[in-house]
């Protein structure tokens, strides 16, 4: 159907624009919703083919929602869970001297980077023996590095890929592992903002989209790697902090001396003053959602708050996330919030770990060793926890875990000025993630790379695999939610890895 | 060209409009049905009858040099019956059904509605067909039966719709509500009481016009429209990573200014993109102009000069001409007129660009400040194809010509430019040289003290001195070579070159450059035995290292690193002798040079040296885009005016006019702006008093349950719409309610950090990716990245941030402080000049009622509050909680009140909105 002089998005009052343009980041569809129930919203359905999603998923969904697990700078492939003893037999040759010496093949490895200012980026061929040892886990016998022993308790719950293959050798490729695009391309929709689009919120009080950690520094994408790009900011992650006492920006009066009590009475005198100077415009539907946003944003002042409050939880729970322990308390109180906010019908949210003011902590182009001991030992008793407290409450069902980097690091050992030959270098050739949870087939290995951990060499899967992955297990087609005017192709979209599900 | 099909398919669609079926918008209208999904030629995928006889027809027209189009192709072949079916070709289009298959034919009853059916459409081709890429042709001003409400064209227009749909226009606005709207509007400030009662006092005919013609004049406005415009031109400061600028250019807020005093000036909107484009081959001498082109700097963009140009190229076509070029990087549009081909013609007007920074008077120091410009670095660089827009993967055998869209009309008249003295030698005006020697003699004294203090330390190293002393040396050198060189240059200009003084000068200048020369070669050597030496040391030790680790039997892995440890020291070393012996051949020949006979062949003294033609590239676009027969640039323009007045733009994408764009709701209106807009000489302001004096922007914005029932989205404005005010817009009226606005014009960006400390406009503070101050973002800020149009939404966030922030509750005091000054302990009349400031208008006598009795009954609960506290519990003392936040003691009841009520004022939804 073909609809003539359709005004502008922003001015377009069909329904789900109004509803997104009153929703918005903090409840998406849940204020929307609450209008729809007041009636406010339904004077003037009208569809047609640029109309914004309904809201309801395309097919059954298996997750309501999904915690989103990023390590910045790149985790080892070959040292977490695709492990490769092949590196301590050949440890200290160069690839040339070993049988693999065609992975080096220039065409393969130029083949798949973007933009010929990459093409110039060294490639280490002196193999490093890997620097932590690994075992068999579960009933599947999943091999796993022993720098995450306590995920690899949870083997039989995960789906490993080893086939992951990204098309940037630098750390841009943070922004590729949410939006698809080379960080050149822009901000443009993070697969958190894409399910935020396509769904409705299930709760009156909390954001749809919520982001925890420090996010990428603004070299590798910034803040745009939990943006909604052409989506509007309205689709875009929440940042909240995990301190009950400033959880986001505006959260509190910034002066103390007022009350809640006070504030209430202001916002009842504001509530009045705004019914009666909407007499003269009773179709104003940014009245009425300004009216209920300010209802919304004075219950938010507490529920945000009230989530964030561990001290609810009892003291087990609190230990199954390591928060008694300094190392692991800061990633270990994420994952719970991710938790309670999951509990209380958060769509999606994204945890960040390793975020600092440049590459990302996981970056260690030296000290591999110690960096990896270090910081596999903040995240990975958290995570562990958090499948088991999931499991336990019987939420991994219809909660979706996904595990991910922008990268995986070299074979070779790294020369780089005077720390030498400790590190490992960026490997977007072919590098792992995993899923867990809501439609996922348990301690499942899916897609391999070459015996040195170099190539991702069978079921190749480009990282929005893993998007349309979780689009296809949140019921949601992503061709149906394309936006007129911005043409994604086959390789935005991604195609589900069908091998991993349930 | 028969392979662009989608592109006649779209032509297809957009002839028939309405018209066309659903199952004719398909590839089998014309070609025959295939299995092959992914055809690549015509052959693979023939046409059926009508398909090829619409090949053929264009064919004709083609070799007769005729127009080609489909609608002309569809009008030879109208009449003939392509499939012989019986049924005529335009008939089984209309009724939905293959002209090309026999098989798929019009029944009985379709056929009798035929006739009806073609009158429609005849009616509907002979009606106004909106053509963005044909040259506007002024429409004729619509005669209408209700003349009384037209103040000028763009009413009679607007009036038009009104009729055809049975639509009344609302009254008027009431004076204060138009008072408000005008000035947001055009200076982005609310009016004063005092304006407001002014204007409510003056009964004259024109009290409005004279309103409006103050508030053009008014500097401020420049600000305001000048916001507007550096969403559409992308403004950024600069962003990067540390110190290192990544994208766009420090000091490129002189182009803010520059915007901001074009408008205030009121410079024709032709010579702005003359200036942005290409001021430094149009006005090269004029830095004033050259401030404009950081519309091309703003693109800079350090790790990639690809995505730098393709981001010029995108953004120029949409900003200037509404086109999306962006497909036809890697392949023809598919939708409108661009081949791949003239995707990269349009990109060689750029190839040549690059940006550099001049010197102003007054900083030496380029990082510190500087006049941030474009200029052509190369004479000819060659263009490529790149095939699918990869550019690994370049057509080298054809180099591209620079060149526009043929489709859009006319070519470029392209004449390299022969730039002034300036340009090519910027260091050559008086005040950069003056200012080079000055630093060189600056130098000097610092040299001298640093040597002072090594030597008075009684241990120093002979080798720190030795240093000390050559650096002192080189400075005086560097001095002296500088003087005789600039002196040498002084006598070329006055045409003494050869003469004998020059000879002796310039000959002087050659021997003190060489002294320099040697100097600085022979520090670079020490330097170079130093990490010569240093290496040494660390390779000894690494390898001390690695063999004591294989002795003690340690961990075969750690010896393997260990072992990798040693190799990288070795390979430093090496590197290091190869600097040392470069750095001894350097000197020697600096040495030899030095005991040659010397000559007149001295170095310029600037390395400031560019080339002095520009292609003129840049510049024969810019003429052709401000050319009046360009069917884009005017429209454009008026359609992002129009769009910032009303909230709502005639073609609702703004930066595409092509066919995936969306057809405009007035399209003669904007044909008519666009045409008076080049009668004005592109005098922006001429257009904003034409618009925001006519009645269609002076509508009440107020709801009509008849005319709602026709047109609910207000398509047609039967009122004006209500808009939200802009982020920038929000915090520089809290803070001038507050009587807090700096009126400072111009200058560097502010941090985004003092977002909510700073007194400036909103548009002084720095915005940039991944700069940008949270509140106004949270109002829907530009994204720099893009920003065609502002999308303005309800929050919780703008909530938060209104009734929170310190910015908001400061303001709130201070205001309720000033108002509480006048009124005293008198309620009414506070609650009248309250209304008065906040919402420029006077309360109604329920508001007026309730809020009175707000005063009272908070100032009761207040002071209940305050005697139950015990004196114990001071706010004061709660410090924990206050997040570092300097907790005031409240102001005593009665006052706490009114700044409750002032705040409760800057939440209220007539704050925020512009009726």
């Amino acid at each position: 159907m073909k609809n003539e002089n359709r005004p502008s998005r922003c001015r377009g009052m069909t329904r789900r624009t109004f509803l997104a343009d009153t929703g918005m980041g903090f409840t998406g569809l849940a204020l929307g919703a609450l209008l729809f129930k007041d009636g406010v919203a339904r004077a003037n359905e009208i569809s047609s083919p640029n109309d914004l999603p309904s809201g309801f998923p395309h097919s059954r969904p298996k997750a309501k929602s999904v915690i989103w697990i990023f390590m910045i700078g790149g985790v080892s492939h070959i040292e977490s869970f695709d492990v490769k003893p092949a590196l301590n037999r050949y440890g200290g040759k160069s690839i040339q001297e070993t049988p693999f010496a065609d992975v080096l093949d220039p065409q393969r490895v130029n083949k798949i980077i973007a933009g010929k200012e990459m093409l110039e980026r060294k490639v280490f061929s002196r193999l490093m023996p890997l620097q932590t040892g690994y075992q068999q886990y579960g009933n599947s016998g999943l091999v796993v590095s022993d720098w995450f022993k306590n995920i690899g308790q949870c083997a039989d719950d995960i789906a490993v890929v080893r086939s992951l293959w990204t098309n940037d050798n630098d750390h841009g490729a943070q922004l590729t592992f949410h939006t698809g695009r080379h960080v050149r391309d822009g901000a443009l929709p993070t697969i958190g903002s894409w399910v935020n689009y396509g769904l409705g919120s299930m709760n009156d009080n909390l954001p749809e989209f919520v982001v925890m950690g420090e996010p990428s520094a603004p070299c590798c994408g910034g803040t745009w790697v939990h943006g909604s790009g052409y989506l509007g900011p309205e689709y875009a992650g929440v940042r909240i902090e995990v301190d009950p006492k400033k959880p986001l920006a505006f959260i509190n009066p910034s002066d103390p001396t007022m009350s809640r009590e006070e504030q209430e009475k202001n916002f009842s005198l504001l509530g009045r003053l705004n019914r009666m100077a909407g007499i003269e415009y009773p179709d104003d539907k940014f009245l009425q959602a300004r009216i209920k946003s300010y209802e919304l944003a004075f219950q938010m002042q507490t529920a945000i708050p009230d989530t964030l409050d561990l001290e609810k939880e009892n003291d087990s729970t609190k230990k199954l996330y390591g928060l008694d322990k300094e190392e692991t308390k800061t990633f270990g109180r994420q994952c719970l919030v991710a938790r309670r906010l999951v509990e209380r019908g958060v769509r999606f949210v994204q945890l960040y770990h390793g975020g600092s003011s440049s590459a990302g902590a996981w970056d260690s182009h030296a000290e591999i060793k110690a960096n990896h001991t270090k910081l596999a030992g903040q995240v990975d008793q958290p995570i562990a926890g958090l499948l088991r407290d999931l499991k336990q409450r019987g939420m991994l069902e219809d909660t979706l875990v996904v595990w991910g980097t922008e990268f995986g690091r070299t074979p070779g050992a790294e020369f780089s000025n005077d720390t030498v030959g400790t590190g490992r270098d960026h490997h977007p050739h072919g590098f792992c993630g995993w899923l867990a949870g809501a439609g996922i087939k348990g301690g499942v290995v899916h897609g391999a790379t070459d015996e040195l951990g170099f190539h991702a060499v069978e079921n190749r899967h480009f990282v929005t695999d893993l998007h349309a992955t979780v689009m296809h297990l949140m019921g949601l087609n992503s061709r149906k939610l394309e936006v007129p005017g911005f043409k994604r192709l086959d390789m935005d979209h991604g195609e589900p890895i069908k091998e991993i599900l349930a | 060209m028969s392979e662009a099909t989608p592109a006649n398919r779209a032509a297809l669609a957009k002839h028939f409009d309405k018209f066309l079926s659903g199952n004719l918008n398909k590839c089998i209208t014309c070609h025959l049905p295939s299995d092959n999904k992914d055809p690549q030629s015509l052959e693979e995928f023939p046409h059926n009858p009508f398909g090829a006889r619409l090949r053929a027809v264009g064919q004709d027209l083609s070799a007769a040099e005729k127009k080609n189009d489909v609608p002309e192709r569809l009008a030879l072949i109208a009449t003939e019956d392509a499939d012989a079916d019986g049924v005529d070709n335009l008939t089984e289009l209309l009724l939905g059904h293959l002209p090309g298959a026999a098989k798929d034919t019009p029944g009985e009853n379709e056929l009798a509605e035929a006739k009806k059916r073609r009158a429609d459409f005849e009616k509907f081709l002979s009606g106004y067909r909106w053509q963005p890429f044909v040259t506007v042709k002024r429409p004729e001003i619509p005669k209408l039966r209700n003349s009384k409400w037209l103040r000028n064209p763009i009413d009679a227009f607007v009036a038009t719709e009104h009729e055809a749909r049975k639509l009344k226009p609302r009254p008027e606005a009431a004076k204060p509500i138009l008072l408000r709207r005008v000035y947001l509007d055009l200076i982005g400030l609310s009016p004063t009481p005092q304006e407001l009662r002014d204007f409510e006092k003056d009964k004259s005919t024109n009290a409005y016009e004279k309103v409006v013609g103050r508030l053009l004049a008014d500097p401020r406005y420049g600000e305001r429209w000048g916001r507007h415009w550096m969403d559409i031109w992308r403004y950024s400061d600069w962003a990067g990573y540390n110190a290192e600028v990544r994208d766009s250019k420090p000091h490129i807020w002189r182009w803010r200014d520059w915007i901001v005093d074009s408008l205030n000036e009121d410079k024709g909107y032709d010579k702005m993109l003359e200036e942005m484009l290409a001021a430094d081959e149009l006005y090269p001498e004029s830095t004033n102009a050259l401030r404009a082109t950081g519309f091309l700097v703003r693109n800079y963009k350090m790790l990639s000069r690809e995505q730098w140009l393709t981001d010029t190229i995108h953004h120029t076509a949409k900003a200037f001409l509404g086109v999306t070029m962006n497909c036809a990087k890697c392949h023809d549009h598919k939708f409108d007129p661009i081949s791949q081909a003239e995707y990269y013609r349009f990109r060689a007007i750029f190839e040549p660009h690059y940006v550099r920074t001049d010197r102003v008077s007054g900083e030496h120091d380029t990082v510190k400040d500087g006049l941030v410009r474009v200029y052509d670095v190369d004479s000819n660089p060659p263009t490529y194809l790149f095939y699918r827009g990869d550019e690994r993967s370049p057509n080298t055998n054809h180099v591209i010509p620079p060149g526009v869209p043929a489709a859009l009309g006319h070519s470029l008249r392209i004449e390299p430019i022969k730039l002034p003295r300036y340009a090519a030698y910027p260091d050559k005006r008086d005040f950069a040289e003056r200012q080079a020697i000055e630093a060189s003699e600056k130098a000097i004294p610092v040299a001298r003290d640093a040597l002072e203090k090594i030597k008075s330390d009684k241990n120093v190293d002979a080798k720190k001195i030795a240093e000390a002393e050559l650096k002192l040396a080189l400075a005086e050198a560097e001095r002296e070579s500088l003087l005789l060189t600039v002196r040498a240059e002084h006598l070329v200009d006055e045409g003494k070159k050869e003469s004998e003084e020059w000879r002796k000068v310039a000959t002087e200048a050659l021997i003190a450059q060489r002294k320099v020369a040697v100097l600085k070669t022979t520090q670079t050597l020490n330097e170079a035995r130093g990490k010569e030496a240093e290496a040494q040391t660390k390779l000894a030790q690494k390898t001390k290292d690695a063999e004591e680790m294989e002795k003690a039997g340690k961990d075969a892995n750690d010896v393997a690193v260990a072992k990798l440890s040693v190799e990288k020291a070795s390979d430093d070393l090496k590197k290091a002798k190869t600097k040392t012996g470069e750095a001894e051949k350097t000197l020697a020949d600096a040495e030899k040079a030095k005991a040659e006979p010397a000559e007149t062949a001295y170095k310029p003294s600037s390395p400031e040296v560019y080339p002095e033609i520009s292609t003129g590239r840049r510049a024969a676009l810019a003429r052709w885009l401000t050319d009046t027969q360009n069917p884009l640039t005017a429209r454009v323009a008026m359609n992002h005016i129009w769009l910032r007045h009303f909230g709502q733009a005639i073609v609702p994408t703004t930066s595409d006019f092509g066919l995936n764009g969306r057809p405009p709701t007035h399209p003669q209106l904007l044909d008519w702006l666009a045409a008076e807009f080049l009668t004005q000489k592109w005098s922006i302001k001429a257009m904003h008093q034409l618009i925001v004096t006519s009645s269609t922007y002076r509508m009440a914005s107020t709801f009509d349950k008849g005319n709602a029932k026709v047109d609910v989205e207000n398509v047609y404005l039967w009122r004006t719409p209500s808009k939200r005010m802009e982020a920038e817009a929000v915090r520089d009226n809290l803070l001038f309610l507050g009587g807090n606005l700096d009126g400072k014009m111009g200058g560097p960006e502010i941090p985004a950090a003092q977002g909510l400390t700073s007194k400036r406009r909103s548009l002084y503070l720095r915005i940039a990716a991944e700069k940008e101050v949270e509140f106004l973002k949270i109002f829907d800020g530009p994204d720099p990245v893009e920003c065609y149009a502002r999308r303005p939404t309800v929050m919780p966030h703008q909530a938060l941030a209104l009734a929170n922030s310190e910015l908001a509750l400061a303001e709130s005091r201070l205001l309720a402080g000033e108002l509480a000054k006048t009124a005293g302990e008198n309620g009414t009349k506070f609650v009248n000049e309250a209304f008065m400031r906040v919402l420029a208008r006077k309360p109604t006598r329920q508001e007026l009622r309730e809020s009175v009795n707000f005063l009272d009954d908070q100032t009761k609960w207040l002071l209940k509050k305050q005697t139950a506290a015990s004196p114990k519990a001071e706010p004061t003392q709660d410090k924990s909680k206050s997040n570092g936040a300097e907790a005031k003691a409240p102001a005593p009841p009665a006052q706490r009140a009114k700044e409750d009520l002032i705040l409760v004022l800057f939440n209220h939804n007539d704050f925020i909105t512009v009726r």
